[in-house]
């Protein structure tokens, strides 16, 4: 079917310098935790989203020397010749598929810690990081001003050299170049500190250093913070915001917009439970409507709907959709859009997930939406494509239509099984989904900074997508609103039978802290409730609300919001330095904080409980138990271990005798019913045993892809010259 | 006991469709097909009936008027848990309206001798809701429409059943087999056939048979038909319609604007 006529101003192709961007799809630089160090992994993924239409796709933020070394977390480096060859891989990749390739060349200063080189990062001024513990910068004399433009300009020449169509020079997030530009990092009392002028001047000089040795060849773009969030004390888009961008117009082919820094970027890649759809843009949007720059502008706000991206482009706002979580989510985005079907376009939850383990440091992006994210290339997933199953002939019943099951079945639809049977005992499809993206409310009213309590609504799109492809695949049915025994199962005629029955909340209190039970615990009673019974609201609350939180993720903050939010006293106790620790890294944690004080919730960290009897818990810290502390309740919620919902998938297994004369050749168990974990997870399970059902062994999962060296398979001494060779650039 | 359930494969249109070149219908490249949503609940309705009926020898009929088009739907009765199956078919019956099918179907019925017989109130593609009560008058059952509510005597040969009226009143009556009832939707929850079920029902019987197996004649059968469709045409479109497009906030937001402008004019 051929796109809709309103969405043709997405597909018209624009100048950016020298290159011409084919349609306005345009992913921004984001990690994925391959860097130059796996070069399959950056390729592939870039790739996949070159095939499924984007215009241009970038690399993540890309080191231009090893005074700028994020480690643990994951850059891009282009520090020598090794690095030209293993991004060149990406280029090529793009290329092939008419994408434009951009290179986001970057300089951290002190938010770099330098932990793998052991180098001494330069800043502005001697002012500790805000966002790394104790890193220090030196202090940037007139010659280490000309060392640091040099590394730009020669990090430039390579990234030409690997093929790049686009670079730029970074200095959003609050690294170097604006380092130099905000009076929150830059206290010089030289030509490089002071007024405007001078506070811009470094990043000026480096445009026009990169310009000059590129710009022939290759669009010079910048990133720009146009606001801080910081308030006068740093850039604020209506003052320096917009006169920066008026001062290098000149300098660059295209203006790729943000806001706020990286010690709190969950301002610019927000959260869906805070921020709604184009966010950034009663900020980004000024650029443009006040005529500030003769400049292409592209920019983010996790768009997903083709709607809200023509109004974008038609309303003057930018020219160009930006996205990096959205061509995470889903890397066919554009050419759902050109072939008309925009309902298959798999949106963006904004859980951040993709986030956590760039914030993690180390291991490779995941996908909540999108479990072949990041497996392009070590598993050879691609998202749109499913290879016929050799064991197609086999029917197949799937027990439970939560995030594993529904996945399952709907990966086994488009790998052709004769027959899917995807059976629910609830009457609608999406299990735990359904309840837990009622969450994330507070009372409705503003936050104390931007955005507010949202909630998770937008975590249904998990159903939702799920939903369309399901009623799309004529070979699978789902049958909803039927539980099914063991017995039933038994006799159902499937040939493979896997079991997504889910998990539930511990009612005693057992738990990761104490690996025991909680003395007096006990959800059965009616003025203790685990979460769900919180949601669903079968249990009266009492005014002083105790929350155990030892989950360490959204669940007891979340109940604490709704609660708070509805009037009651809620006191938050954790075992951990800080409640819903993961929340850090998916960036949700500090409106989350300003929403919890707000509220008045209070927090008890290093806090555990001793037992609880009526009216009152007792507590201890962590660290010196004989120090007590009690608190008086009307209710406990419990949001301790979870417990896998396996019981019929045990009972199946115990009757090998059974599952054979049944005609049962196999059966697997996936998501919570196999061990609870986050959602991202149980969908990537259920994934998985889909796309490999018709392997030796289904249940083991194959081996991937692991991008290393292997010792001795050249000689080692050729290697360790080989090596040399490449980095003969870095050590200079 | 025996029930007969007649039953029909209807075509359900996709988002988009186009229509025949001479408009006499919808191109059926753009048609899908599945069994008529009122004729799971008649379905349901006579296995239940059947299940809590004592001793054995109780009987099932699913029969429908179709092509081979329309055997997908009668296995999938038979998977559910009918006995066995009929679909009647002629090349003459293309086209049939609401009274060619109704007396064809009767005289399928007629040699069954059934003491129910559950129609659908309606098919979902045709919508006439008058099958049934043709089919009853064919075969001068006494009938009762639209049934929300059906409990069945087998001892006394009795159907107790219930209509929604206006006001949400409930009319109850009673009335006596043999007799044919149609079912509205939501009666029941219609069960689905297992994977073993579905595989079971191909080996269920399945007749097939034309019109001279039931002793009818093209004419009589042309003869029956009252009406016949000559054209299918989309609606014209009306005036005055603003399509809001644009994110929820903006369309939102727009909505607030036309109520504001609405309520100040």
């Amino acid at each position: 079917m051929a796109r809709d006529p309103k969405y043709d101003i997405l597909f018209e192709p624009i100048q950016i310098g020298p290159k011409t961007l084919k349609n306005r799809f345009y992913q921004v630089p984001h990690c994925i935790g391959a860097g130059s160090e796996k070069p399959g992994m950056q390729a592939h993924h870039r790739g996949m989203k070159a095939e499924g239409g984007w215009g241009a796709c970038c690399t993540e933020y890309c080191s231009i020397h090893p005074e700028s070394d994020d480690t643990s977390r994951v850059s891009a480096r282009i520090w020598d010749d090794g690095d030209v060859r293993n991004l060149a891989a990406m280029t090529d990749r793009l290329h092939q598929f008419g994408a434009l390739a951009g290179i986001e060349l970057w300089y951290g200063g002190p938010h770099a810690p330098c932990m793998e080189s052991r180098a001494t990062p330069r800043g502005p001024s001697q002012i500790a990081s805000d966002f790394e513990l104790n890193i220090f910068p030196r202090y940037m004399d007139k010659d280490d001003i000309e060392v640091v433009q040099q590394m730009y300009v020669d990090a430039a020449i390579r990234a030409r050299e690997a093929g790049f169509d686009i670079v730029y020079v970074y200095g959003a997030h609050a690294y170097l170049p604006f380092q130099f530009l905000s009076p929150f990092y830059n206290r010089r009392t030289d030509e490089y500190g002071g007024s405007f002028e001078n506070r811009a001047r470094f990043w000026r000089e480096s445009l026009y250093k990169v310009r000059e040795a590129v710009g022939d060849d290759c669009a010079i773009a910048s990133r720009f913070a146009v606001d801080h969030l910081l308030g006068p004390i740093s850039i604020q888009v209506g003052e320096d915001g917009v006169r920066f961008v008026e001062y290098c117009d000149d300098l660059v082919d295209l203006w790729d917009l943000t806001v706020g820094d990286i010690a709190e970027w969950g301002q610019n890649a927000g959260p869906s439970r805070f921020f709604e759809e184009n966010h950034e843009k009663p900020f980004t949007g000024q650029v443009k409507a006040g005529n500030h720059t003769n400049k292409p502008v592209v920019g983010v706000g996790r768009v997903t709907n083709p709607d809200t991206m023509v109004a974008i482009i038609k309303s003057g706002q930018f020219d160009i959709i930006g996205a990096a979580r959205p061509s995470i989510s889903d890397p066919f985005l554009p050419k759902k859009i050109e072939e008309g079907r925009p309902e298959d376009i798999r949106e963006c939850i904004g859980c951040n997930q993709c986030i956590s383990r760039w914030e993690i440091g180390g291991p490779p992006m995941v996908c909540t939406q999108n479990a072949t994210a990041g497996e392009e290339y070590r598993r050879g997933w691609h998202p749109e494509k499913f290879h016929p199953a050799a064991n197609r002939e086999k029917s197949v019943l799937v027990i439970g239509a939560g995030p594993a099951g529904m996945e399952c079945a709907m990966v086994l639809g488009k790998r052709q099984m004769s027959a899917v049977h995807l059976v629910e005992a609830e009457k609608e499809i999406g299990g735990c989904v359904n309840w837990i993206s009622q969450l994330g409310h507070s009372d409705g009213k503003e936050n104390l900074f931007r955005g507010s309590a949202r909630g998770l609504g937008e975590w249904k799109r998990i159903v939702n997508y799920r939903q369309i492809q399901l009623d799309k695949l004529k070979n699978v049915e789902v049958h909803i609103g039927s539980r099914l025994s063991t017995e039933q199962v038994l006799e159902y005629g499937a040939e493979i039978v896997i079991v997504a029955t889910g998990c539930h909340f511990a009612t005693d209190g057992m738990n990761a802290a104490t690996h025991a039970p909680i003395p007096g615990a006990d959800a059965s009673l009616d003025w203790q409730l685990t979460p769900d019974q919180v949601v669903s609201e079968a249990k009266r609350v009492g005014q002083r609300v105790v929350v155990l939180e030892n989950e360490a993720y959204f669940m007891g903050v979340s109940v604490a919001q709704k609660l708070a939010g509805e009037g009651h006293d809620v006191t938050l106790l954790t075992q951990a330095a800080e409640i819903a620790n993961y929340m850090d890294y998916t960036l949700e944690a500090p409106m989350l904080h300003r929403d919890l004080d707000r509220l008045g919730v209070h927090i008890h960290t290093y806090t555990m409980v001793d037992k609880i009897e009526p009216g009152l818990v007792h507590a201890y810290d962590v660290w010196n138990p004989a120090h007590q502390e009690q608190f008086e309740v009307d209710t406990v919620v419990l949001c301790t271990a979870r417990i896998s919902d396996d019981q019929l998938y045990r009972e199946l297994k115990a009757d090998k005798d059974r599952l054979e004369s049944e005609g049962i050749e196999g059966l697997y168990v996936i998501g919570d019913a196999s061990a609870p974990r986050m959602i991202v997870d149980s969908i990537f399970d259920g994934h998985r045993l889909a796309r490999e059902i018709d392997s030796p062994h289904p249940e083991m999962p194959l081996p991937f892809i692991r991008e290393r060296r292997l010792w001795g398979e050249v000689s080692n001494d050729d290697y360790v010259q080989q090596l040399r060779n490449t980095a003969d650039v870095a050590l200079a | 006991m025996k029930i007969v359930v007649p039953v029909k494969q209807v075509a359900a249109l996709d988002e988009e469709f186009e229509l025949l070149d001479d408009g006499s219908g919808v191109d059926p490249d753009f048609l899908e097909w599945d069994l008529n949503e009122w004729d799971t609940f008649s379905m349901e309705a006579a296995l239940q009936i059947r299940e809590n009926a004592d001793g054995d020898g109780h009987e099932v009929v699913v029969v429908t008027v179709g092509d081979e088009e329309a055997e997908e739907g009668l296995l999938s009765c038979l998977a559910k848990g009918a006995d066995r199956a009929l679909r009647i078919w002629d090349e003459s019956l293309q086209g049939a309206d609401v009274l060619a099918v109704a007396k064809v179907l009767a005289a399928a019925v007629e040699r069954e001798s059934p003491d129910l017989v559950l129609c659908g109130v309606q098919s979902s593609d045709a919508v006439y809701g008058a099958t049934g009560v043709a089919l009853a008058g064919y075969l001068d059952l006494p009938h009762v429409a639209v049934v929300k509510g059906l409990d069945y005597d087998a001892a006394q040969a009795t159907a107790t059943v219930e209509r929604e009226l206006e006001g949400g009143l409930v009319e109850v009556l009673r009335v006596e087999a043999p007799a044919l009832l149609t079912i509205q939707t939501g009666i029941n929850e219609p069960r689905y056939a297992t994977l073993r079920a579905i595989k079971q029902a191909r080996e269920k019987p399945l007749q097939v048979s034309d019109l001279a197996d039931l002793g009818l004649e093209e004419d009589a059968v042309g003869q029956a038909a009252g009406s016949r469709a000559v054209a299918l045409k989309p609606p014209e479109p009306g005036e005055g319609a603003e399509m809001l497009n644009g994110s929820p906030a903006a369309v939102a937001a727009r909505i607030v604007e036309i109520v504001q402008e609405r309520m100040s004019g």
